[in-house]
């Protein structure tokens, strides 16, 4: 028996004139328990009262470990100090008592067969009789409260002793309990408050708000407090805009990190790197060299241009993200690489490859699974064609009507998220090259530089081919009809633009190609020379000053002299500079 | 591109010939550079050259600026119609001496 129905106490054999006074010491231990914080002090506090009250000898408090294999004494009184003794949980009366979660007196040690006395051995303690009770809530076993050797009377504890020694035991069970549950609790309050700290870095590293009319727009809910997700755009300083949006593999605190340290990465080598599948092929060396084995990381980047809606992104494994075009038409951009923390090994030699279109106007929208499924009316996934029927419904309006539509539908009051979701809309529909055209943009090439292409030349970038593009410049410059000084200026003016293409748009020879188009009006002739590097600084560019002697800047202060037009043109849609050059016929 | 050497009248005749560009001028520069020091005054025949660009002019330029530190002289000799363009578009054809025979050169800085 474990419990006591107290009220009752003449039916437990307590002689009536006891009762009353065993009732208060219960209730005062019972209050003392309930306000004490120091939960070993009010039970060795407990065990001192209850040994003076029964009036034995010894009294002592065992606990059994976490793993239950081992009881350890957690207070004591009297002579013989065992505070931090430990004996085997089925060891002595005390393992007794906890084993079968009964009571026990045990009138003379020495004839029971379950009395230890090795620690009386070690400590020159002399027990006689015990009384034991075990402490335990609800069939969970908490240890035992022992007293040693009565001292008045005939020296033996009887079943009143045993029943207030139970009574007492529950009672300080449950202290127990509750302390612990207190502390898990105060444990659990500080995960917490880790993990919010945690959220908090977190959400400072997505995108901060735009202006309302900025053309990329996000919305990431977490579905723990700490997201695997994450997304971002910032706008490049050429004009154009990068966005990144990644899943990386799970969803605790391990994809957290992976996720900081990944959008840190790309944000900080995406600004100078602008050519989004050697980005992710940098990234990928990085990750793949530092990750915890087995994480991975799905990602979309890509790069925006407002200007003419092209879009140039690589996707590392992730979901496919989704054109809607302006007549209501989808188009997946399917993967075409691994995720990221694939070892580079496994890559092809060219890295991550880049899918290049126009958005026309319309939307491109890149999202996570968590997005499709993700847990809308009565437990149905949104599923792919839900999101393309939310698309389509708000095409004609703000895309950030979509992006609500989204967070209430998925993440809104009372929903569980099953999943991080996390999306991207790019609205190239609110941008004024469309509102002002009413259609896409100019195709490639189709610059303002109309009139008959006479010849195009495209080689590697090379100074042992300038010589080639001078005789084919020469030529072709004879052939529109040109003076011989107009013909020489103008193939100056070529290679000039060449080897600036070669020294500083490539940095070093070989590293790509140079194209030259001729076209003939009959006014001028245009010379589109293009190359695929990255995008130059065309602020940076400036013609020498001529007082100043030193190398460098003269080739553009020379073709500036002899062209009638030098432009740089809007950078390309997959990526290099333009120059358009034009020299006037008979001038 | 080729050059070669000779002497006239105490100058020292560097003679190039083919296109100085940017494939070519760091050999240019480096021929040019190996005549400064040498006390004797340097006459750059250009008649041979039908083509010089940016990089050309530049290691004209670096090779005068060395010149005149090392109390040398230097003059461009017999240049071509397309180098002389070149220079007068680079506006350094007042920076150069610039003579129309290898005699007036010895003439006028040897």
């Amino acid at each position: 028996m474990s419990s006591l129905d107290l009220a009752g106490g003449a039916q437990l054999g307590v002689a009536p004139e006891n009762v009353h006074s065993h009732l208060e010491l219960l209730a005062d231990m019972g209050r003392d328990f309930a306000t004490s914080l120091d939960l070993e002090a009010t039970l060795t506090r407990a065990v001192e009262r209850i040994t003076d009250y029964v009036d034995a000898e010894a009294g002592a408090l065992f606990m059994l470990s976490d793993c239950g294999e081992l009881l350890k004494c957690d207070a004591c009184i009297g002579p013989v100090e065992i505070t931090g003794l430990e004996i085997a949980a089925d060891q002595g009366i005390v393992g007794f008592c906890v084993k079968n979660d009964a009571g026990r007196i045990v009138r003379d040690v020495s004839k029971d067969p379950d009395f230890n006395a090795a620690v009386d051995d070690e400590t020159g303690f002399k027990t006689k009789s015990i009384l034991c009770a075990p402490m335990s809530v609800k069939g969970e076993r908490i240890g035992a409260i022992e007293l040693i050797n009565k001292r008045g009377g005939d020296g033996l504890f009887d079943d009143d002793d045993l029943h207030l020694l139970q009574a007492l035991a529950v009672s300080a069970g449950l202290a127990v309990l509750n302390a612990r549950m207190a502390a898990e609790l105060v444990e659990q309050e500080r995960v917490k408050r880790e993990l919010e700290l945690a959220a908090e870095i977190q959400r400072s590293l997505l995108p901060e708000e735009k202006e309302s009319d900025f053309p990329v727009k996000g919305v990431n809910l977490p579905a723990r407090v700490v997201s695997g997700d994450f997304y971002d755009f910032y706008p490049l300083d050429d004009g154009r805009v990068a966005f990144t949006l990644g899943d990386v593999s799970g969803k605790g605190m391990n994809a957290a990190l992976m996720m900081a340290k990944t959008a840190s990465l790309l944000r900080c080598l995406g600004k100078a790197i602008k050519e989004p599948g050697r980005l992710l092929t940098l990234v990928n060396e990085e990750v793949a060299e530092t990750a915890t084995r087995g994480m991975f990381v799905t990602l979309v980047h890509g790069v925006y241009d407002p200007e003419s809606g092209y879009v140039r992104l690589a996707n590392a494994g992730h979901e496919p993200p989704l054109v809607l075009s302006r007549d209501g038409e989808f188009t997946a951009i399917e993967a075409e690489a691994p995720p990221l923390g694939i070892s580079p090994a496994l890559l092809d030699e060219d890295g991550f490859p880049e899918t290049e279109f126009n958005l026309n106007g319309g939307r491109l929208f890149v999202f996570t699974d968590g997005v499709t499924e993700g847990y809308v009316d009565d437990g149905v996934e949104l599923g792919i064609e839900g999101l393309k029927d939310m698309m389509t419904a708000s095409s004609r309006g703000n895309v950030q009507a979509l992006l609500n539509e989204v967070r209430e539908k998925i993440g809104g009051e009372g929903r569980i998220l099953r999943d991080d979701v996390t999306l991207i809309a790019i609205d190239d529909g609110a941008q004024s090259h469309t509102a002002a055209t009413g259609a896409g943009a100019a195709e490639p090439g189709a610059t303002d530089a109309p009139g008959e292409k006479v010849f195009q030349l495209r080689v590697t970038a090379k100074a042992n081919r300038l010589r080639l593009i001078r005789n084919a410049v020469r030529e072709t410059a004879a052939f529109c009809g040109f003076s011989e000084t107009d013909t020489g200026d103008i193939v100056l003016a070529v290679d000039e633009a060449c080897q600036n293409v070669i020294r500083h748009a490539y940095g070093h020879e070989g590293e790509g190609d140079i194209s030259i188009e001729f076209r003939h009006r009959p006014d001028a002739m245009i010379l589109l020379i293009r190359d695929f590097a990255d995008p130059v600084d065309i602020s940076k560019i400036k013609p020498r000053d001529l007082d100043d002697l030193r190398p460098g800047g003269l080739g553009t202060h020379l073709i500036g002299e002899v062209m009638d037009e030098v432009d740089f043109l809007p950078p390309p849609i997959d990526g290099g500079n333009l120059l358009r050059l034009v020299k006037k016929i008979g001038d | 591109m080729e050059h070669q050497l000779s002497e006239s009248g105490g100058a020292i005749v560097i003679a190039f010939s083919g296109d100085i560009d940017l494939q070519t001028s760091p050999d240019a520069r480096k021929a040019l550079l190996g005549l400064v020091g040498k006390g004797q005054p340097i006459l750059v025949d250009l008649s041979g050259v039908g083509y010089i660009d940016s990089s050309g002019v530049a290691s004209l330029v670096e090779c005068l600026q060395s010149v005149k530190k090392s109390g040398q002289k230097l003059a461009l000799v017999s240049v071509s119609e397309g180098a002389l363009r070149v220079l007068q578009l680079a506006r350094l054809d007042k920076v150069f001496t610039i003579c129309t025979t290898i005699d007036e050169g010895v003439e006028k800085v040897g």
